[in-house]
C-alpha cells in the first residue's frame, strides 16, 4: 500500500509542476523555466524547516512567494523575447539556476552534525515529515490538498474572464491588444502565478523525498513540466492531471514489467502521442464531445 | 475628433505615409481610399498605435496620442477591426466578446474583482445586445474558428464595438463580401453612426465607400492627393490618374 | 595574459564544433520556423554509429569512422523529420516541439542502453602533434577539428548559395506558400534540410569524439543547451551568425574556464546569452524582419 501512496505523492507533485506550466502556456509563452521556480521553492522551504526550524506550511508559503517573485522577475524580460527564442532563453535561465545550486553551500551545525545544502552533494536530511511523525498516507493527503486547491483555482480562472483573456493573448496577442488587453499585465501575472504554483510543488517535493540536489531540477524536469499540459491538452486542467497519471503510471508500471526500458518508453510515448493527438488528450473537440454526453451543459 | 498633422511613417527607405494631414469630425463617416500600397493600412495602424510615428502628431479629442500603447488607445475610445480577420479562434463567439469588455464604462460599472474573476452573469445583457446587433445570437457557443466567413466579419465588428469606442477604424471590412452582405454592412455602419460612433472607413470596395461616407480622402504613395465629398472625389482627375495610371501607363 | 590568449585560441578552435551544431539548429529554424530539440542528440547518436565501424573492423581507418558518422547523422536527421515534422500539422507548433523533445529522450536512452551507460573511446586524429607559432601552441587534434569543421561549413555555404537545392531552401525559408506555387516541393525541401543538417551534425559529433577522446550520453543535454545559445546569439535563421557565434562561445567558454573553473564556466556562458538577449535580441546577424 505504501508503494501506491508513494506513487500518489509523485503524481501530486508532478501535477503541480505541470499546472505551473499550464497557466503560462495559455498565454502562448513556452517556458522551460518552471523547473527553476520549482527548485527555488524546494531549496527555500527546505532551508527554512531544516536550518531555521520553521513549520512546513509557512515554509512552503515563503517558497511559493520566492518562486512567484523570481517568476515575476523573469516575466518582464520574457516579454521582449518572442516565440521560440523564449524557449531557449528560459531553458538557459533554468540551467543557470541549476548551476547556481550546484555551487551553493550553506551549512550550519545542528546537534553535532552539519546540515544544509552542500553544492554538488545536494541538500540531505530534509526530515520534517519523519521527525514529526507523518505517515506516508498523511503526506500523500497533504500533497493532494495543495494539488486539489491549485486545480480548483485554475479551474475557476478558466471559467472567469481572466481565463478567457489569457487564452486570447495566447491566440493572437496583437488582436488582444487592440481590444484593450494590457499584454504586460496578463503575461507577467500568468508567469508569476506559475512561479508560485511551482514553488509550492518544489517545497512539497523537497520534503517528501528528503534529499534534493541540482540534478533534480535539470532540463529533463523542465521538459516534463511542459510535456504534461501539452500532452494532456490545454483546454482543461484535468488534461494535465491525466497526462501525469498516464506518464508516471506508465513509467512506474513499465518499471515493474520491463525493467530498465521505461525511460526509452517515455520518449517514444511522447512522439507517438504528439503524432496521434497533436492537440493533446483533452483537446477542445474532445471536451465538447464530453460536454454533449453530459447533456450539453455549457463548457 | 481625430486630427493627423504631418504624419509620417518611414520603414527604412520606404515612405509608407508621408506628411499626411487628415481631420475627422465627430459623428462623421470618413472614407480613406487609394490604390494598393498607398499607405491606408499603415495609417490605421499608426492611429491604433501599432507602430510609432516617424514624425508628426496625432490628436484625438484634442489630446496628443504620443506614444500611448494600443490598449490604452482603446481605453481612450479608439477601436479597430483588422483587414485579415484576427479573431480568437479557439474561443467561442461569446468569449470573444467577453474578452473585449474593457471600456471605461465597464470599469466604472464593475469593480476589479467582478471584471476579472467574476463569472459570466454580470455581462450577459451587454453581450446579448452585441450579439443581437450582429445577428450572431444563435451562434454564441460556437468556436470563432468554425464560423462562416461572413459571420466572422460580423464578429470582428461586434468585438470592436464591445469596447464602446468613440472612434471606430474599419480596415477593409467589405473584402470578400457579395452585394447583399455589403448592403447589410452599409446598414450596420449607418446605424452605428446613429449611436454616436465616428467612423474612419478604409476600403477598396467603391460600392460601399461611395454609398456610406460623408467625406473621403484619397492616398497615393503615402500622401493625400484629394479630399472631399464622394461626388467631388469621383470627379477628380488626380484620383483617376492615381487609380488608372498616367500617360505612361 | 598569454594563458588567456592561449585559452581563447583553444576555445575558438573547439568552438567550430559549436558553430556546426548552431548551424544545424538555425537552418531548421530558418526553413521551418521550428526548433529541432533532438538535433544535438542525433549528432551524438551519429557519432556513436560511426564507432560501429570499429566494432566490425577493429583497425578501420579513422576517415571511415567519420564517414559512417556523417552518413548515420543524415539518416537520423531524416528519421527525426519523419517522426516529428512530416505528419504533425503545422498548426500545432507545440506538438512538434514536444515530439522533438521526445526524440531527444529516445535517442539518449537508446545510446545508454546499447552502451550500458559506459563512455566509449573515440579515435582522435593528430593528437600527438603540437604546432608552435611564436608563444602559442596549437594542439594538432584541435586544428584538425577546426579544419574539418571549416570544410563542412564551406560545403554547406556552397550548397546553400550555389545549388538549386540551396536556392529552393532559401526560397522556402522566405515564403513557403509562394515557393510551393513555383513548383518547389516544400516537403522534400524540408526533409532534405534535415538530412543535410543531420550530415553536419554527425560530423560534429565525430569531431567532438575526436577532440575529447570519449563519447558519452551525458554530452547530449549540455550540447543541446550550448547549441541553442549559439543559435540565439548568432541570430535565429542566420548561418553566418551561427558560425561567428559558435567561435565566440567557444572562445569565451574556455576563457571563463581559465578564470573561474569548470563548475562555474557554464553560468558565465548563460550570462553571455542574457547580455545578448537584453542588448541585441535579434542576435549578431538579425535575420530578415519578422512577418508578425
Amino acid at each position: 500500500m505504501d508503494f501506491y501512496y508513494g506513487l500518489a505523492q509523485l503524481v501530486g507533485v508532478h501535477t503541480l509542476l505541470g499546472l505551473s506550466a499550464y497557466i503560462v502556456l495559455l498565454t502562448g509563452q513556452v517556458s522551460l523555466a518552471q523547473a527553476a521556480f520549482f527548485a527555488i521553492g524546494a531549496y527555500v522551504s527546505a532551508m527554512l524547516t531544516v536550518l531555521a526550524g520553521w513549520h512546513l506550511v509557512p515554509a512552503i508559503g515563503v517558497g511559493a512567494l520566492l518562486g512567484a517573485a523570481t517568476a515575476c522577475g523573469v516575466g518582464f524580460p520574457a516579454l521582449r523575447v518572442k516565440g521560440l527564442m523564449l524557449v531557449i532563453a528560459t531553458l538557459a535561465f533554468g540551467e543557470g539556476v541549476r548551476i547556481f545550486f550546484f555551487n551553493f553551500d550553506y551549512q550550519i551545525a545542528k546537534g553535532g552534525i552539519k546540515v544544509g545544502p552542500l553544492g554538488g552533494e545536494g541538500f540531505r536530511q530534509i526530515r520534517f515529515f519523519p521527525e514529526n511523525g507523518w505517515s506516508t498516507a498523511e503526506v500523500m493527503l497533504f500533497i493532494w490538498m495543495f494539488a486539489l486547491l491549485v486545480m480548483l483555482m485554475l479551474w475557476w480562472i478558466d471559467r472567469s474572464r481572466y481565463g478567457a483573456v489569457l487564452r486570447a493573448v495566447g491566440e493572437d496577442d496583437m488582436a488582444a491588444q487592440s481590444v484593450g488587453v494590457n499584454l504586460t499585465a496578463v503575461k507577467v501575472s500568468a508567469m508569476t502565478i506559475g512561479g508560485a504554483i511551482a514553488g509550492i510543488g518544489g517545497g512539497l517535493y523537497a520534503h517528501y523525498t528528503t534529499h534534493i540536489e541540482h540534478s533534480s531540477f535539470n532540463v529533463l524536469v523542465a521538459t516534463f513540466a511542459i510535456a504534461y499540459p501539452i500532452v494532456g491538452g490545454l483546454s482543461n486542467v484535468l488534461g494535465t492531471l491525466l497526462a501525469v497519471i498516464f506518464v508516471q503510471g506508465f513509467l512506474v508500471e513499465g518499471l515493474r514489467d520491463l525493467g530498465d526500458w521505461r525511460n526509452l518508453l517515455f520518449g517514444a510515448l511522447i512522439v507517438l502521442a504528439m503524432n496521434l493527438r497533436p492537440r493533446g488528450f483533452l483537446d477542445a473537440a474532445t471536451l465538447a464531445g464530453i460536454a454533449r454526453l453530459f447533456g450539453g451543459r455549457r463548457a | 475628433m481625430l486630427e493627423l498633422k504631418q504624419v509620417s511613417r518611414h520603414f527604412g527607405g520606404v515612405r509608407a505615409v508621408d506628411g499626411l494631414d487628415l481631420g475627422v469630425k465627430e459623428g462623421e463617416i470618413f472614407g480613406l481610399i487609394g490604390p494598393n500600397g498607398s499607405g491606408k493600412s499603415t495609417t490605421v495602424n499608426l492611429i491604433a498605435g501599432i507602430f510609432p510615428l516617424t514624425s508628426g502628431t496625432i490628436l484625438f479629442d484634442g489630446a496628443d496620442l504620443g506614444a500611448l500603447p494600443t490598449h490604452r488607445r482603446l481605453q481612450a475610445g479608439i477601436a479597430r477591426t483588422f483587414q485579415s480577420i484576427r479573431l480568437f479562434g479557439q474561443l467561442t463567439v461569446w468569449q470573444n466578446l467577453w474578452v473585449a469588455q474593457n471600456s471605461p464604462a465597464d470599469r466604472a460599472k464593475r469593480g476589479f474583482y467582478a471584471r476579472w474573476l467574476g463569472g459570466q452573469s454580470g455581462v450577459r445583457a451587454e453581450i446579448a445586445q452585441l450579439l443581437e446587433f450582429s445577428g450572431l445570437a444563435h451562434k454564441q457557443e460556437e468556436l470563432a474558428a468554425n464560423l462562416a466567413f461572413g459571420e466572422q466579419r460580423r464578429l470582428e465588428l461586434a468585438r470592436a464595438l464591445a469596447a464602446r469606442p468613440k472612434l471606430l477604424l474599419l480596415d477593409e471590412p467589405a473584402a470578400g463580401m457579395n452585394s447583399e452582405e455589403i448592403a447589410q454592412l452599409r446598414e450596420r455602419i449607418l446605424s452605428l453612426r446613429q449611436r454616436g460612433v465616428t467612423i474612419l472607413l478604409v476600403e477598396h470596395v467603391m460600392e460601399l465607400v461611395m454609398g456610406v461616407t460623408d467625406r473621403i480622402a484619397v492616398l497615393n504613395f503615402g500622401q493625400k492627393i484629394a479630399e472631399g465629398t464622394p461626388a467631388e472625389v469621383q470627379a477628380s482627375p488626380m484620383v483617376r490618374k492615381a487609380y488608372l495610371g498616367g500617360e505612361a501607363a | 595574459m598569454l594563458d588567456f590568449l592561449q585559452a581563447v585560441l583553444d576555445g575558438v578552435l573547439f568552438g567550430a564544433i559549436y558553430a556546426l551544431i548552431g548551424i544545424g539548429f538555425t537552418l531548421v529554424f530558418g526553413v521551418m520556423h521550428k526548433i529541432n530539440m533532438a538535433y544535438a542528440a542525433a549528432s551524438i547518436g551519429g557519432a556513436y554509429c560511426g564507432l560501429l565501424v570499429l566494432q566490425v573492423m577493429a583497425d578501420a581507418p579513422v576517415w571511415l569512422v567519420f564517414l559512417c558518422a556523417f552518413a548515420s547523422g543524415g539518416l537520423l536527421g531524416y528519421l527525426v523529420y519523419l517522426t516529428c515534422f512530416h505528419f504533425i500539422p503545422l498548426s500545432s507548433p507545440l506538438a512538434t516541439l514536444m515530439s522533438t523533445v521526445g526524440m531527444l529522450l529516445l535517442i539518449d536512452e537508446i545510446i545508454v542502453h546499447s552502451t550500458d551507460g559506459r563512455p566509449q573511446n573515440h579515435p582522435a586524429v593528430f593528437d600527438e602533434v603540437m604546432l608552435r607559432a611564436g608563444e602559442f601552441s596549437m594542439r594538432g587534434d584541435l586544428l584538425f577539428v577546426f579544419a574539418v569543421a571549416v570544410l563542412c561549413m564551406i560545403a554547406l555555404l556552397l550548397l546553400l548559395y550555389r545549388t538549386r537545392l540551396g536556392l529552393a531552401t532559401r526560397a522556402v525559408s522566405q515564403q513557403p506558400v509562394a515557393a510551393q506555387l513555383c513548383g518547389i516541393r516544400v516537403a522534400r525541401v524540408n526533409a532534405l534540410t534535415f538530412v543535410v543538417t543531420g550530415l553536419l551534425g554527425g560530423g560534429a559529433g565525430a569531431l567532438i569524439g575526436a577532440s575529447v577522446g570519449t563519447l558519452s550520453p551525458l554530452l547530449t543535454l549540455p550540447l543541446t543547451v550550448k547549441g541553442l545559445i549559439v543559435t540565439v546569439i548568432g541570430g535565429l535563421g542566420s548561418v553566418p551568425g551561427a558560425i561567428v557565434a559558435g567561435l565566440l562561445v567557444g572562445g569565451f567558454e574556455n576563457a571563463f574556464q581559465l578564470f573561474r573553473g569548470v563548475t562555474e564556466r557554464d553560468l558565465y556562458v548563460m550570462l553571455l546569452l542574457f547580455v545578448f538577449l537584453v542588448f541585441r535580441p535579434g542576435g549578431l546577424f538579425a535575420a530578415r524582419g519578422g512577418r508578425d
